[in-house]
């Protein structure tokens, strides 16, 4: 998350969403890092985990699936065995079933696959722009950042172009489920009892499980093989197609994840270009973007954190992690260490072996749609630094009121076009 | 055991490998170029693909099911020598493997 000169006292409270709406507290993971890597944190309720803050320690745990399971929730939220098996998607999942999950979605968003989608993310920026721009000034957010994923997704999926902002709306309540400017039914400030075996704990949830079953039928009657959902429906090499639950729960978290994370990394690389003003210039020329795009997305770290849960206990750093216990990655701090990143709070379009976890990289719950975000970022930026002559900020620009999705919700901007 | 990694554009990297490790962490630790291994070995990501020199593919062993899935999520086309270098492990009787790293 994106925070220049972060103001926390070094002792922010990580389970408050309220901690967010400033920002990631990076003087509190800067802190976490230096003296105490491994943290653990007691909070209401008897809740309590471990934070991971360090990136290379970030790494290896993370590809240690014996010990950390996802499988018993991805948030710091205690879920229950009924509630697991309710709402699960494929990231709550552990080897082998999420790899049988994988396997039938991995063809579709693989980097050959995605790459086709070139030219149409081009239309698509430009028709954005075109209108955005037109403005003098905007909210960045709203006429740019969150139009593209989704109406990306809706094409990639082949889905109908009438359904897209229903489906943005429902995605955003489904991640920002602790925001009150994206849900009716805020997470920690309500009985939620109603909504805990829907996915993500939202009504949304249900809704979108609703749209997937008929969209599928839709599909199917129709002959309908546009897009990246049939190739996903066909039989796959075990001779299994993927059965309508695991598809209703896959469609669910392509509409979440799929909508605000590279919403978020846009918005964090407009913000970035209104703070250092060299961003623009370097954006015109050729030379960066095979390195730019990750170096975005490194910065914006939509995702703050994933949690796993201990199956055995663990040394590291001089404690013991027990079986049971919650640990808490969080990528927003890994992507901020100072021994893996140098200045790591400059954005460096050029940066090299830029081993950032904002994809969760080093474990088998990889973003699968990285390739994905990669193109869809590196189009909007070199298409929206063609229009420009300047761009800055107009005014402060807000965060998302969440400790798990990152990101700036409303960025008011002031630009001159080229 | 010893490894070579022949590039793309005619180079080659070498390098000696403990027992044990994969050859994409070999890779990855020897900077060779276009083997990434964003998933850390897990199998779930296709970014370490590699052709094993004919001379090796016996030896490199069977590839299993998930592999096989995955294999057609590479960037580089997959051909009967692909393989996803986290899968083949560091052993003695790999010694002098060859492995060539697709074009990207």
């Amino acid at each position: 998350m994106t925070v220049w000169n972060p103001t926390d006292d070094g002792y922010a409270d990580l389970s408050s969403h309220d901690t967010f709406e400033q920002g990631a507290p990076h003087n509190t993971f800067a802190r976490l890092r230096r003296e105490d890597p491994l943290s653990w944190t007691e909070y209401a309720g008897g809740e309590n985990y471990w934070s991971v803050t360090r990136q290379a320690d970030i790494l290896e745990m993370n590809r240690n699936t014996a010990v950390f399971s996802s499988a018993r929730g991805i948030r710091m939220e205690d879920q229950s065995y009924e509630e697991y098996l309710a709402r699960r998607t494929f990231q709550e999942t552990d080897a082998p079933e999420h790899m049988m999950t994988r396997i039938k979605v991995a063809k579709a968003f693989s980097k050959p696959v995605i790459a086709k989608f070139d030219d149409e993310i081009t239309k698509l920026c430009d028709n954005i722009l075109d209108e955005a721009l037109s403005e003098d000034s905007f909210d960045a957010t709203k006429t740019i950042a969150r139009q593209l994923p989704m109406q990306m997704l809706g094409r990639i999926l082949g889905l109908p172009e009438e359904d897209l902002p229903w489906l943005v709306e429902k995605g955003d309540a489904l991640i920002a489920n602790t925001d009150p400017d994206f849900t009716d039914h805020v997470l920690d400030k309500m009985s939620t009892d109603e909504f805990r075996m829907m996915p993500f704990n939202s009504p949304a949830g249900a809704e979108l499980f609703v749209y997937a079953k008929e969209l599928m039928a839709k599909k199917e009657a129709a002959g309908d093989t546009s897009g990246i959902l049939h190739m996903i429906m066909q039989e796959g090499k075990d001779g299994n197609t993927i059965t309508e639950e695991e598809f209703r729960n896959f469609f669910c978290l392509l509409v979440a994840a799929g909508n605000d994370t590279t919403r978020y990394s846009i918005a964090a690389g407009i913000q970035a270009m209104c703070h250092q003003p060299e961003l623009l210039q370097q954006m015109q020329s050729d030379d960066i973007w095979a390195t730019a795009p990750d170096e975005i997305i490194r910065w914006a770290t939509p995702a703050l954190y994933f949690r796993r849960t201990a199956m055995q206990d663990y040394e590291m750093h001089g404690k013991t992690i027990r079986e049971g216990d919650k640990v808490l990655y969080w990528w927003s701090s890994g992507n901020r260490d100072e021994n893996a990143f140098e200045q790591p709070f400059r954005v460096n379009l050029a940066r090299q072996n830029n081993k950032h976890v904002s994809f969760g990289q080093g474990g088998p719950h990889v973003c699968l749609g990285m390739w994905l975000a990669r193109l869809e970022v590196r189009v909007l930026f070199q298409s929206l630094a063609k229009r420009l002559s300047h761009i800055e900020a107009d005014g402060e620009h807000k965060f998302l009121r969440s400790n798990f999705v990152g990101g700036i919700k409303s960025l008011p901007v002031r630009i001159k076009r080229a | 055991m010893k490894v070579t990694w022949k590039l793309p554009d005619g180079s080659e990297i070498a390098a000696d490998v403990a027992n044990g490790t994969n050859m994409m962490e070999a890779a990855v630790a020897n900077n060779v170029p276009e083997v990434i291994g964003e998933c850390g070995g897990s199998l779930a990501c296709a970014t370490c693909h590699v052709y094993v020199d004919a001379d090796w593919e016996a030896a490199t062993g069977e590839i299993d099911d998930f592999e096989d899935a995955m294999l057609d999520a590479t960037e580089a086309e997959r051909s009967d020598a692909s393989r996803l270098s986290c899968q083949i492990i560091a052993a003695d009787a790999l010694d002098g493997l060859v492995l060539i790293v697709p074009k990207a």
